[in-house]
């Protein structure tokens, strides 16, 4: 009963970390509806895959968000049609490389401001390489969520016909249900909440209103703070049972080796999910017992890929998309961080 | 039509009611204090700003709500469809608002000797937020808290160094079987972000009589005079050497039962 009781107890706690940040990360996204320029920047981005994704990775100083922020924010900008390597970057870089989780890793090791710059470094050359890879598929809609390749196909065929006027009927004439979000336009026709973003950035429709800006507004931050919500719970439900359940001492006895150490928190990142703006703090209670190489590991695979960040992707991407992540990162991070224990 | 209609007013209505629940919970955690159990006092504010944000994230959706129903406008707003199909349609606000009534009926728990144990009861204190600075050896050796204590011994690991001195600390108790019967281990954890990762740390005290005494996790202040004692490895994880050390010890002269502090953890 105990067990259940502090379980539930660290599920909160986990809850109430995360909650704002959260919440700051779904009003940055959903602030995008504000900035309809969005569009023309995505077109402005460099062709150069290579580029793309340093563009992507450092998009992070902009918005200063961290894993359970970072997934509306690439999912909005893969919905505006952002290149996948552009937006695939972006997700791995962005919760690492930005000013808020810097500064809190440089709080938490300012006595050792190398873990800083190299969990900047390893970061971004992981996210650009990554990127790089995926910028190879050119059509992105395989690796996305059935949904979300439908509205880039939309999107696609909108690029497409971009010299032809459009027709205002097309979209409903597949269904009289569809799934989006409405608002009303003017003469009493129902406008889809992307489509009329995309379009609208480009000069094609009628502009819509203050008022209907903020409505768009509110109804995005409801459902993706329900969505996000929902599954943020789920993880962090997982995360606190294997954290009473499962004797940290399994997970730790395995962290004495240089190689073992490594594996162990890269694995306890995963498990814990800890937000990247508090996670240096966490791992600096592993500081006396676990390898330097191993710390970095943990704090640049950690905001990657964690079991709460998984339960989120998996609203952008499809499973088999997210495990060919995971491996990669999860292979780099190893490499990067093994050389840097071999070396120094 | 009509059905779908209310379908959409219904899950509206639900999610309003988890926005509402969410801010009233965040809010009455840094209303009662009960933040304090569940994550560090830096992120205090955020809570509460949160718990704002979303109390005018509801209003605006009441009135939004009550306008277009009202005016009758076909506010079609089934947008779940295309952002998730992760939980289905209701779920992830029925999560939300059953998690946020749990969590206004149960009061977070102060985590216990067993987590601590859980945790591992190690012999040294592992390097939290704040580095020992040697300054906190200026301290008068009475008035260092539990946690400062630990600290300069982990800077000043040679125990005999503070033999004589006289201390005077608070924590709870935890019962560690590998210790002879009128020792305790008296813990306190500290927080470096949230109870995710309460690490506890602690100093040996030697009872003067038996520790059935003194249950596990009740919270003592002990007046006491340190020494060190030979005595058996605490971490009892299977790769330390099962060899004896000599450890500090405080022994007490007085020993009182005090109640769960409100803020039982240090920072």
């Amino acid at each position: 009963m105990t067990q259940i009781y502090s379980a539930f107890t660290i599920f909160t706690s986990l809850l109430v970390e995360a909650m704002p940040f959260l919440l700051i990360g779904v009003l940055l996204s959903s602030s995008l509806i504000f900035f309809m320029d969005e569009s023309t920047l995505i077109t402005k981005l460099p062709k150069n895959p290579f580029l793309g994704a340093i563009i992507g990775s450092i998009f992070g100083f902009f918005f200063p968000v961290c894993e359970c922020g970072n997934v509306p924010v690439a999912r909005r900008f893969v919905l505006k049609g952002l290149p996948t390597s552009v937006a695939v970057s972006f997700l791995l870089a962005a919760p690492t490389v930005n000013p808020i989780v810097l500064w809190s890793t440089y709080v938490a090791f300012h006595g050792q401001p190398h873990i800083v710059w190299l969990r900047m470094l390893f970061s971004l050359t992981i996210a650009i390489t990554i990127g790089c890879i995926f910028s190879f598929q050119s059509d992105p809609r395989p690796l996305l969520k059935p949904i979300l390749a439908k509205r880039l196909t939309l999107l696609m065929e909108l690029n497409e016909t971009e010299k032809i006027p459009i027709q205002e009927t097309k979209v409903p004439e597949y269904s009289l249900l569809q799934s989006g979000s409405f608002i009303l336009g003017s003469e009493g026709k129902t406008i889809k909440m992307d489509d009329n973003l995309l379009k609208n950035s480009e000069g094609k429709n009628q502009t819509i209103s203050g008022w209907q800006k903020w409505n768009l507004f509110i109804n995005n931050v409801q459902i993706e703070l329900r969505e996000l919500g929902g599954v943020l719970i789920l993880g962090s439900a997982i995360a606190a049972s294997i954290q009473v359940f499962v004797p940290r001492e399994i997970i730790l006895n395995l962290g004495q080796g240089t190689i073992t150490s490594i594996i162990a928190m890269m694995i306890l990142a995963v498990v814990v999910s800890i937000c990247s703006t508090v996670d240096s703090f966490f791992v600096l209670s592993f500081a006396s017992t676990f390898t330097t190489g191993s710390l970095i590991a943990f704090l640049v695979f950690g905001p990657m890929i964690d079991i709460k960040g998984i339960g989120l992707m998996l609203s952008i991407f499809k499973p088999r998309m997210i495990l060919y992540l995971t491996a990669i990162a999860a292979q780099l991070t190893f490499i990067f961080t093994l050389s840097y224990s071999y070396f120094f | 039509m009509n059905n779908i209609k209310n379908q959409e007013l219904w899950l509206n209505i639900l999610d309003i009611i988890a926005i509402l629940l969410w801010s009233l919970l965040l809010f009455k955690y840094w209303f009662t204090q009960e933040l304090n159990l569940l994550i560090h006092p830096n992120y205090f504010i955020l809570v509460l700003v949160s718990s704002v944000i979303l109390f005018l994230l509801s209003i605006a959706k009441i009135i939004q709500l009550f306008i277009y129903h009202k005016k009758n406008f076909n506010q079609n707003n089934s947008g779940n469809n295309q952002h998730s199909n992760l939980l289905p349609k209701g779920w992830a606000s029925s999560l939300l608002t059953f998690v946020a009534i749990l969590g206004l009926t149960i009061k977070p728990m102060v985590l216990s000797s067993q987590t601590a144990m859980q945790r591992g009861v190690i012999d040294s204190l592992p390097p939290t937020t704040l580095e020992t600075q040697s300054f906190l050896n200026q301290t008068s050796p009475e008035k260092r808290s539990l946690i400062e204590w630990v600290r300069t011994l982990n800077a000043y690991p040679e125990p005999d160094t503070y033999t004589g001195q006289k201390a005077n600390i608070t924590g709870f108790v935890v019962h560690l079987d590998q210790l002879p019967d009128n020792y305790i281990y008296l813990s306190r954890f500290v927080l470096t972000c949230c109870a995710v990762d309460a690490y506890p740390v602690g100093i040996l005290v030697e009872l003067p009589k038996s520790r059935s005494n003194f249950p596990a996790d009740s919270w003592l202040e002990i007046q006491g005079v340190m020494k060190t004692a030979t005595l058996p490895h605490l971490d009892s994880s299977p790769q330390t050497e099962r060899k004896d050390k000599r450890h500090l010890v405080l022994k007490a002269t007085d020993v009182k039962i005090i109640p769960t502090p409100n803020n039982p953890y240090a920072y």
